[in-house]
């Protein structure tokens, strides 16, 4: 099993949302989610390097431009003004979803073996290994963690996942599609940091656990 | 037997590089560290003079410890002697000794064994809080560090480190992640091992945090010089190991001359050396409980090796 | 190009016009504007509505039969709505609990840019775009959630833009799917044109199709509230001013519904009698008996009627597995009368009474007849009753489904919406009835219930209109 460089960039970037999982330190966790986002960039970049695809440069671009910079810089500032700096704790201890991470990477091989469709297609193997891997990085993440930035950081980590799945299998979705799909994750998550800012100050807290104020 | 003077040659080479490196490594880091500190810093060679000055005083040694304490310094230079010529920790070795894996691995655990007796032979609080510390660190890097080898071995289909990493296996050839994730997984852990920053600051002797320097507090004089050659002499084989690896990730070595490959396995030692003095300066030690959190990641590299090898394996 | 500009101008144009204005101005602005756009719509897709099959504005955008008739539904919800929130914050001035400026500037800018994304839901005719525009509408409605600033609100909001996010999320791995299905099917240019899609639609890798189409369903299933996921919808409606509560109800779940309905007909043109029809039907059905049970024991006025919204998405679900487009837009526009109604009329109760609380409401039919009255009606509608629209809707798709012989899961079915009719009206007898009045604070009855007695009309007049086509058995009209 030899690794193409968009294949072992792939890996990298599922590792590194793998290791997002690792700590409950937010800042690390966002520094994480930057390299792994400016891997799935590079996984982009190189892909139109192959196929010549000039539109996918530009998307390369922007991803590395808006997913590995803007999105981390301004959760920085949010996390720097509510004055949070790690996860007030986890259901899952950090290093133990990191590696429970690790083996739902073993597990995403043996199910992108079984995705029909694309079974004749070893090419696509280690691609669809990858997202399905940052896909499930990032539902741990949301699952496990209790600051609500977390949360953020883990839809954007699903969202990074379906994007690398698009970008492996398909080559890239239209080019108006993708800048639509970048907008509308910028938009989201100045929305959640500005509601953040808000729950910290009428609860006092960002922990997402204790919002269970509504119910039947 | 006839006595090549090639082969003399490069033995003594070899024995005079790892005899004399392990001062080096430990001079360019205090001085890297000075640097980022803003000071001029000692000479880089201090460390030889600091252990030649050591030799010269006189000893001194608690009543209440036996022979444990006295023999352990020896016992341990020499197993680091033996592992020295053992462990892959260059491209260039001049003989052909077979190191088995878990050989190389339990040699570094006697050292260990070693060291904690001695500093609970002493008697002192702080040498048995300090050897507690050190067998649970111990105990949590264990695995990243036989998994990675362990990892490397399996797709070779071997145990013979000597042959894994001989830049001569076909198997490894195409692996470059393998290696790095290797690499990785190896340079985190003898971070630990190493007892250098995030697990231990090697420079303050706060009792509260210390943990190699609390083990051997009571050793001085030619003592202490042995102990600290022997930790030095560790540091060089550790951070040789890992070196190797990232080494073996770039696929241009897996071409290029003896020469080259020895040279840059030294440049890439003494990089390390500088890297770990950045780590050093920008990180913070880590409290003791947020310990596992860091060993976690080296431990998720060695999971990530085990998968590649699986993964070659069951192909 | 120009039709589209003309459809969307106005409330492009208003959401900026509001964040500057003068309050005053703007309530009573809005509501004109909105209505007009109503007129706009209906004269720019005439054509549409008189026969014409398609009309396509640009590349990736147009519009068939089916979105005109959403696109209508959904603008007269939000003209209703934004016409009956001028009285709403009056009554609030009234009372006393003025809302500032600055969130009453925010409510209406958000309201247009939602009207604005809810638009373009139904105009989309790619995947990607209707992606974008559905996750649109939950970014600019999570500031209605959260216009009353306090805790619950901020809660509401929070698990809203969440849940959602990461349903639609899925939706977007679907989208990925159908579009590698439509790049590794037999060879044709890669695609995520939704008619271009249904033209080639047995060209395509029908594996690959069918996971893409389960991702879709539980991503926007999420948005529409289909019942493991429906977490975000009692909180999010409950939490909400009655106007917006109104809009989330009537018009928002619809565009959700409507994305399902939309790679619902890809699949069906792909391979007609698929087990995934089942899967929708059998989705649907569990979601209206979980709304069902959950609707017994309720203590919050406006999570009543969340989950009477949960049990018609149910309904609108099934009607989308069983492949009929016109039953599921019938089942849809009764809905949005009836519960845009319902929740204008309980958010004019709930600020008179001061309370949300079930337990503490009684007696409104002393207080206030005409409520009371309008109150039975629209719950009636609600609940499928006979004359209303909702009924007709609810037959057919049960004598569909027998037809088809799907039996069990109408037998199921029949039996969750006697339940859910039982609970409703419980409840509602309650608080209509009960012992005592409350003294209801300051209120205009008369001003109040315009547009509760024009939405109830309307459904009633909907039940009554259809009502022949049903019992004569003429099948084919509805399928």
């Amino acid at each position: 099993m030899v690794l193409d460089t968009f294949e072992a960039l792939a890996m990298l970037a599922a590792i590194f949302g793998i290791l997002i999982l690792g700590t409950t330190h937010l800042r690390t966790n966002l520094s994480f989610y930057s390299l792994h986002t400016t891997a799935i960039a590079a996984v982009t970049a190189w892909i139109a390097n192959i196929t010549h695809d000039s539109h996918l440069y530009l998307v390369a671009a922007a991803v590395f431009a808006i997913k590995a910079w803007v999105i981390p810089y301004f959760l920085n500032t949010v996390i720097k003004k509510i004055g949070i700096g790690t996860d007030s704790g986890a259901f899952i201890a950090a290093p133990l979803s990191m590696h429970l991470g690790a083996l739902l990477l073993g597990l995403s091989y043996v199910i992108s073996l079984q995705i029909p469709g694309l079974i004749g297609d070893p090419d696509s193997r280690i691609g669809s290994t990858a997202a399905m891997s940052i896909l499930f990085s990032g539902v741990l993440l949301m699952l496990t963690r209790r600051a609500a930035i977390s949360q953020i950081v883990g839809f954007l980590v699903i969202e990074n996942g379906i994007y690398l799945f698009a970008v492996t299998q398909t080559h890239g979705m239209p080019l108006m599609v993708e800048m639509g799909l970048l907008l509308e994750v910028l938009v989201a998550v100045m929305v959640a940091g500005l509601l953040l800012f808000n729950i910290k100050k009428s609860f006092e807290h960002i922990d997402v656990s204790q919002l269970t104020e509504l119910k039947d | 037997m006839t006595l090549n003077l090639h082969a003399v040659l490069e033995t003594l080479g070899f024995t005079a590089t790892f005899l004399l490196l392990p001062p080096l490594i430990v001079g360019v880091i205090r001085k890297t560290k000075a640097r980022f500190q803003n000071r001029i810093g000692a000479p880089v060679l201090q460390p030889y003079y600091d252990l030649l000055k050591l030799l010269s005083k006189s000893e001194t040694i608690s009543k209440h410890t036996s022979w444990i304490f006295r023999s352990t310094a020896a016992v341990n230079l020499s197993m680091l002697i033996i592992l020295a010529f053992l462990a892959p920790w260059t491209s260039f070795r001049p003989f052909d000794l077979a190191s088995d894996l878990f050989l190389v691995i339990y040699l570094l655990a006697l050292t260990r064994f070693f060291t904690v007796l001695s500093a609970l032979d002493a008697g002192s609080a702080f040498g048995g809080f300090g050897a507690s510390r050190e067998v649970t660190l111990a105990l949590l890097v264990e695995p990243s560090v036989i998994l990675c080898l362990a990892s490397l071995g399996s797709v070779s289909q071997s145990s013979d480190l000597a042959f894994v990493f001989s830049f001569k296996n076909m198997e490894l050839l195409n692996q470059p992640g393998l290696w790095f994730l290797a690499g990785c997984g190896l340079f985190l852990a003898s971070l630990v091992e190493l007892s250098r920053m995030p697990a231990d600051d090697p420079t303050t002797h706060l009792e509260l945090t210390m943990v190699h320097e609390a083990m051997i507090l009571e050793n001085s004089a030619a003592n202490l010089a042995l102990v600290e050659y022997s930790h030095f002499l560790k540091i060089l084989i550790l951070l040789g190991i890992s070196s190797q690896c990232l080494l073996h990730a770039v696929p241009y070595f897996w071409h290029s001359t003896e020469l080259i490959r020895a040279g840059a396995s030294i440049a890439c030692i003494l990089l390390m050396a500088v890297s770990i003095a950045v780590i050093e300066s920008v990180a913070v030690k880590l409290r003791w409980t947020k310990l596992p959190e860091f060993i976690a990641y080296s431990v998720a590299m060695s999971i990530f090796c085990v998968f590649i090898a699986l993964g070659k394996n069951l192909n | 190009m120009n039709e589209l500009l003309y459809l969307m101008i106005l409330p492009a144009a208003l959401a900026l016009i509001s964040l500057f204005l003068e309050v005053k101005l703007t309530r009573k602005l809005v509501p004109i504007v909105t209505w007009w756009q109503l007129a706009i719509v209906a004269f720019v897709l005439h054509p549409c509505l008189q026969g014409t099959e398609r009309m396509q504005f640009a590349s990736g955008l147009a519009i068939d039969k089916m979105g005109t008739y959403f696109i209508l539904l959904t603008t007269f919800v939000v003209s209703c709505c934004v016409t009956h929130a001028d009285y709403f914050f009056a009554a609030a001035e009234a009372a006393g609990d003025a809302y500032a400026d600055r969130s009453l500037r925010l409510f209406y800018a958000s309201v247009n840019l939602f009207l604005l994304a809810m638009t373009t839901v139904f105009l989309c005719d790619n995947l990607g775009y209707l992606w974008i525009a559905i996750e649109a509408t939950t970014l600019s409605s999570a500031p209605l959630v959260y216009f009353e600033r306090n805790k619950f609100a901020l809660e509401a909001t929070w698990k809203y833009l969440i849940v959602c996010s990461v349903g639609i999320a899925f939706a977007l791995l679907g989208t990925v799917f159908i579009f590698a299905a439509s790049q590794r099917g037999t060879p044709m240019e890669p695609t995520l044109n939704i008619s271009e899609l249904i033209t080639h639609a047995q060209l395509l890798n029908f594996p690959l199709l069918r996971l893409g189409f389960i991702f879709c369903l539980i991503g926007y299933g999420t948005k529409a509230g289909i019942f493991p996921l429906h977490t975000w919808l009692p909180d999010a409606h409950a939490e909400s001013p009655a106007p917006a509560s109104a809009m989330l109800s009537g018009a928002l779940l619809n565009c959700a519904l409507f994305g399902i309905w939309k790679v619902a007909s890809i699949i069906n043109a792909a391979q007609p009698h698929s087990h995934v029809h089942q899967l929708v039907a059998v989705l649907g059905t569990v979601t209206v008996v979980a709304a069902s049970l959950l609707l017994l024991r309720q203590h919050n006025f406006k999570r009543l009627w969340a989950y009477s919204s949960v049990e018609n998405v149910g309904l609108m679900v099934f009607a989308i597995g069983l492949g009929s487009g016109p039953l599921f837009f019938l089942q849809a526009l009764n809905h949005s009368l009836a519960k845009v109604a319902l929740f204008l009329l309980t958010g004019n109760i709930i600020q008179a009474s001061g309370t949300k609380k079930l337990n503490k409401m009684h007696g409104v039919i002393e207080d206030c007849p005409i409520w009371a009255g309008l109150l039975a009606l629209a719950a009636f509608a609600v609940t499928g009753a006979p004359p209303f629209g909702a009924f007709v809707a609810e037959m057919s798709m049960l004598s569909l489904s027998m037809s088809d012989g799907r039996w069990i899961l109408a037998l199921i079915m029949t039996a969750a919406i006697a339940i859910s009719f039982v609970a409703i009206l419980a409840h509602v007898g309650k608080v209509i009835f009960g012992s005592g009045k409350q003294g209801f604070k300051s209120f205009q009855p008369a001003r109040a219930s315009i547009i509760p007695a024009i939405l109830v009309l309307g459904t009633l007049v909907l039940g009554v209109g259809l009502n022949t086509e049903v019992w004569s058995g003429s099948w084919s009209v509805i399928r």
